[in-house]
């Protein structure tokens, strides 16, 4: 239970209100170091949920696809410029972006990721590529500020971290057509 | 199938999850942005021109009831800016432009508002002013020299300002219209010139026809 001791110093640590001043500072940490991290807590606890509740995943995530559905379409909805804007205004739409990234976000993709085969997680890391590319190409290009709390700079900022990303992705997916992993694996 | 049944379900729940997220955060998939949720919601609430008082680019003062009657189609900028507010007030001019001699000055007065009062005094604007041949009397800018009068306008108006180190703002543009009693009737998009034209030349029509 090492790891849900973890996930949970993590998780309270970024609920410190000096932390979450600093994370959502800037747009690009906002997005790239809160979110994610959040999820990491989450990830972090899920051995501890799934020994707490046992025939839950295995019964209502058996092949993992709900999982990752709830997965995607979380991460989706704080793609939105609004859902960025508001976590920042509205405090119950801030703290969904605590439940959500870690218990919505996290937990379902650990336990669906696990279920998946090279092809399904090939085509999971796919999807979020296309997702980021689209992402980086809005939010560099578009001519309006998009969030309200943050300049137009930190957007474009944002836009390139979401290229660089979707392509760290695309290169992951695509080595592994090239590279024979059983040669390394013992 | 029956042995996934649970699965289906989470994945029937999940799916609904999912719209009544979206549904909600995006105001019934119409705003995408806070910043058009917060438009709608500004031409839903209709507030009221707060008490200010301007300083116009003839050195004139004089409080927002000076409009009384007319309409006022108004734009926020500040003369340093060398990017969104040339293209906003050569909209604006585009507008302008279209809108038929008679009304002009009559029925309705442009008024551009800057929201730098430190940098932009009369005679910048005087300036500034020429670049759009503006004629300072049917066409106004202005500042409002009082800063917490400002705020309070920006903040009723939902015009979010950030000031930059450099003495430049980040800011949010669009073509506010208030109608003769003084409230905001509408806020359109400052790109799409023709289009607000047409709205205003089509209120100042039924406003003629009574």
């Amino acid at each position: 239970m090492r790891q849900a001791k973890y996930g949970i110093i993590l998780y309270i640590f970024l609920m410190l209100p000096p932390v979450v001043t600093l994370f959502e500072f800037n747009m690009t940490i906002h997005m790239h170091m809160q979110m994610p991290l959040l999820a990491a807590a989450g990830m972090l606890m899920y051995p501890f949920l799934k020994q707490k509740f046992p025939g839950f995943f295995e019964k209502y995530n058996k092949n993992g696809i709900p999982g990752i559905i709830l997965f995607l379409i979380v991460v989706s909805y704080w793609l939105l410029p609004r859902a960025m804007d508001e976590a920042l205004t509205i405090p119950a739409v801030e703290i969904f972006k605590f439940i959500s990234w870690p218990f919505l976000v996290g937990v379902p993709l650990r336990d669906s990721w696990s279920k998946f085969s090279v092809m399904g997680k090939n085509v999971v890391l796919g999807i979020l590529s296309i997702l980021f590319v689209l992402m980086a190409v809005i939010y560099i290009f578009s001519d309006s500020q998009l969030c309200n709390n943050y300049l137009i700079v930190e957007q474009i900022t944002l836009g390139w971290a979401f290229g660089f990303i979707a392509l760290a992705l695309i290169i992951y997916i695509v080595q592994q057509f090239f590279i024979d992993h059983s040669e390394y694996e013992e | 199938m029956i042995k996934n049944k649970h699965n289906t379900i989470a994945l029937i729940v999940v799916v609904l999850f999912g719209i009544g997220l979206f549904y909600a955060g995006t105001d019934g998939f119409t705003a995408y942005t806070a910043e058009t949720a917060r438009t709608n919601q500004l031409i839903d609430d209709q507030p009221a021109f707060p008490l200010v008082t301007l300083e116009d680019s003839n050195e004139r003062t004089y409080d927002f009831t000076e409009f009384e009657g007319k309409y006022v189609f108004a734009t926020f900028i500040y003369t340093s800016c060398t990017d969104v507010c040339l293209e906003l007030e050569v909209n604006q001019a585009g507008v302008y432009d279209q809108i038929p001699d008679e009304y002009i000055g009559e029925d309705i007065v442009f008024l551009t508002i800057s929201f730098d009062p430190e940098h932009d005094t009369p005679e910048v604007l005087d300036k500034y002013r020429s670049y759009f041949e503006a004629d300072g009397e049917t066409w106004r800018m202005a500042r409002i020299p009082d800063q917490e009068q400002l705020d309070n306008l920006l903040n009723e108006f939902g015009v979010i300002v950030i000031p930059e180190d450099n003495g430049h703002f980040t800011h949010n543009s669009a073509f506010y219209l208030v109608d003769p009693e003084g409230y905001l009737i509408d806020v359109m998009d400052y790109t799409l010139i023709d289009e607000a034209a047409d709205k205003v030349n089509s209120i100042l029509k039924t406003e003629e026809g009574d």
